[in-house]
């Protein structure tokens, strides 16, 4: 025992003092708020080429328009909810605030780029809301998901990923969350909208201006322009696909056989499915790794591939390790989008635009009974005896004597 | 000095035995205990178990006290007594402890039998699974038999983390894992079993009163461990049949929910309230009844 006097009670008082001293000396310091991370894969992309100065007044302009993680803010014309958002947003306060980092920052980020602390080590990589583009929705291709699609997603999961099921929490907080999902994913597709104008260079000139920071320019230009993010989500509702009602021999086997010659045939879903539909057919890259694979190739094909490749190189620090979209095992009976009939009708129908998937819906020659046969067919394959599901065979023992 | 470190060593008895005192008094004591008879023996086994070791807690610190106390180094200046030991003491406290034991591990042997071993049966047959749970990394993945009453068919129906059980039945778990390692702990009813990858266990239990209850996840699974957590939901059979009749329905829905809402919600308001009502009530049953014409094909011709 250290001794600092004499006495034993001296050393005690000495002994606890010198302990609270180092207790508290490092201080109470607390983490400086979050930020909103920029796009730099886009900003930096040589396609785009945003100037520094114009990367801070997007930034500046973002700020404004959507406020900071701590404090968020929307325009009206975003039809957002704003009293939603600063429930979800803002640091965790037990279980009623801040419900997007208390739930989901860690997988999808701060910012929504699908680029949180866990994120590299998922398959596949989680949902980056800054294009508008959601794989599980019922409305056509680009066009962003409805309300009740993200409400679904957010209840459901999405069974083979790592995105659970929030059943569980109660319908404001996933409404909430839901709306907090949109503000990012509007913020995402405005600083998209930002570097596009800067290309364009139609409302103002970039080499000489600076972005306008006019309401005119902001809203009607960037907001609600023909793609802005305010029209697109505005339009979500009247674009849901409608689901016809299925044919008459919808759940027969007859159903499953016709949906297996669209499979192999005028479906065309064996290039990518594979023969026997355990997804081994071909692999493309995915719409949100686009830029970078578009890049790798002007690499490989130019003249100076050493230059480019560093600035790919430094794109990359930005970006998770790019992934091929993996067509689906059709066979495990796991359906990410949801099993219900109409759900499987969306994903044939609509596709899946940013895993290019694409929908069979306008391919000619083909009718939604078609359509719905094929689900049928997919329904049925987790059963069919190749697809090695056993049924509880160790539960079913022999019957044996009562003692 | 030395009294002061012998009566610090007897607070920790007196702080033991005081929280359970207290713990007694304020109603902190064991979560709800809804399940049956193997729940209340487990139960018992802990209480017993609890005053057992007690008894030995108190009687060993208090023995350690007054050892501490008696033979403090300032206060007694006997010299130190050397001794070679005493072969009867060490049979005593060896003899003792391994009696308590082994009368422990066959005391509770019926209760593990029961509850671990005994796979419940009905009319001579091992009995089916009630249901499928699988642990995955956050959730409990839950999968019913459906009409035909075996796992593993077209029927099946499927959930997430909001498990129905008849009230007052036995209930056949079978338990898998997806991923990793997963604890399915039912507090309520005395359940803990370990999900183990590339196993199905099986675990029964009969819940004895409706209600809500947590299936919290009791062995560590990841980040998301400490927040996986599942509703059992104990209900009357009436109610439990009819969650899984509206689970086949949803299942099989070949139309959308919002698009029946939009349905009842496009027929303009017009005339007087009563023909609105009548209007709205009519849009509403031709919604539900396309979507009961879809579901009895979909039942006539499976």
């Amino acid at each position: 025992m250290i001794v600092f006097c004499k006495r034993p009670l001296c050393s005690w008082l000495i002994g606890s003092a010198i302990c609270l001293l180092l207790t508290f000396a490092p201080g109470c310091d607390q983490s400086p708020p979050p930020r909103f991370h920029a796009n730099l894969v886009q900003m930096d992309n040589p396609d785009n080429n945003v100037s520094p100065k114009h990367q801070q007044q997007i930034a500046d302009i973002l700020l404004a328009m959507y406020g900071t993680p701590d404090d968020p803010f929307v325009l009206p014309e975003t039809g957002l909810d704003l009293q939603k958002i600063k429930v979800a947003a803002g640091p965790v306060k037990g279980y009623t605030q801040g419900l997007f980092r208390l739930h989901c920052v860690h997988c999808h980020g701060i910012s929504g780029d699908g680029m949180g602390p866990t994120a590299l080590f998922l398959k596949p990589y989680p949902r980056d809301y800054r294009e508008g583009w959601f794989k599980f929705k019922s409305t056509p291709s680009k066009m962003p998901p409805t309300h009740d699609d993200l409400v679904r997603t957010l209840q459901e999961g999405i069974s083979g990923t790592a995105m659970p099921s929030f059943k569980l929490l109660s319908q404001s907080e996933i409404e909430a969350l839901v709306e907090y999902v949109e503000y990012l994913s509007m913020r995402g597709q405005t600083e998209l909208e930002l570097i596009n104008q800067y290309k364009l260079a139609d409302a103002f000139d970039p080499d000489k201006e600076d972005f306008p920071t006019t309401r005119e320019f902001l809203v009607n230009t960037v907001l609600l322009g023909p793609n802005g993010p305010a029209t697109l989500w505005k339009e979500t509702a009247s674009q849901v696909t409608a689901v016809p009602q299925p044919p008459s021999d919808f759940r027969t086997a007859a159903s499953v056989e016709a949906g297996r010659q669209v499979f192999y045939n005028k479906g065309g879903c064996v290039k990518c499915h594979g023969p026997t539909a355990l997804g081994d057919g071909q692999m493309v890259w995915d719409m949100w790794n686009e830029s970078i694979h578009k890049l790798d190739q002007k690499v490989a094909d130019s003249s100076e591939p050493a230059k480019l490749a560093d600035l790919t190189a430094a794109l990359r620090v930005d970006a998770l390790p790019p992934r091929e979209s993996e067509p689906r095992n059709l066979r495990q009976g796991i359906y990410r989008g949801g099993r219900q009939p109409y759900e499987l009708f969306y994903r044939l129908y609509n596709g899946i635009f940013p895993s290019q998937m694409p929908g069979i819906g306008s391919t000619p020659g083909m009718t939604t009974d078609d359509i719905w046969h094929l689900v049928d067919f997919i329904l049925d394959l987790p059963y069919q005896p190749g697809s090695q599901y056993h049924s509880d065979e160790h539960m079913k023992a022999p019957p044996r004597e009562l003692l | 000095m030395g009294k002061f470190w012998s009566i610090l060593f007897l607070c920790v008895t007196f702080f033991g035995v005081g929280t359970f005192m207290f713990g007694a008094a304020t109603g902190v004591w064991l979560p709800e205990n809804v399940g049956s008879e193997t729940a209340y023996s487990i139960d018992h086994l802990f209480k017993f178990i609890l005053v057992l070791t007690g008894i030995v807690f108190i009687g060993t610190e208090v023995t350690l006290f007054y050892f501490l106390w008696r033979y403090d180094g300032k206060t007694n200046q006997q010299p130190a007594k050397f001794s070679h030991g005493s072969h009867t003491l060490e049979i005593c406290w060896t003899i003792v402890p391994a009696a308590t034991l082994l009368f422990i591990a066959i005391y509770q042997l019926n209760t593990w039998a029961a509850a671990k071993m005994r796979t419940p049966m009905a009319n001579g047959y091992d009995m089916a699974p009630t249901v499928e749970v699988t642990g995955r990394q956050f959730e409990w993945r839950l999968r019913y038999p459906g009409d035909d009453g075996i796992l593993g068919t077209k029927d099946d129906l499927f959930d997430v983390n909001d498990l129905h059980v008849p009230v007052g039945e036995e209930v056949l778990v079978s338990l898998k894992s997806m991923d990793v390692l997963h604890g399915f702990y039912l507090p309520n009813l005395r359940v803990k079993q370990d999900a183990v990858p590339g196993m199905k266990i099986p675990v029964w239990f009969r819940p004895m009163k409706e209600g809500e209850y947590d299936i919290p996840c009791s062995q560590l699974c990841g980040w998301g461990h400490y927040k996986m957590t599942g509703r059992l939901v104990v209900e009357s059979r009436a109610a439990y049949e009819k969650y899984l009749a509206d689970l086949k329905v949803r299942q099989n829905s070949v139309v959308p929910p919002w698009a029946a809402q939009q349905a009842a919600e496009s027929i303009p308001a017009q005339g007087t309230p009563e023909q609105t009502a009548s209007a709205e009530s009519g849009a509403t049953s031709a919604g539900t009844s396309s979507n009961n014409t879809t579901s009895s094909l979909a039942n006539t011709n499976r």
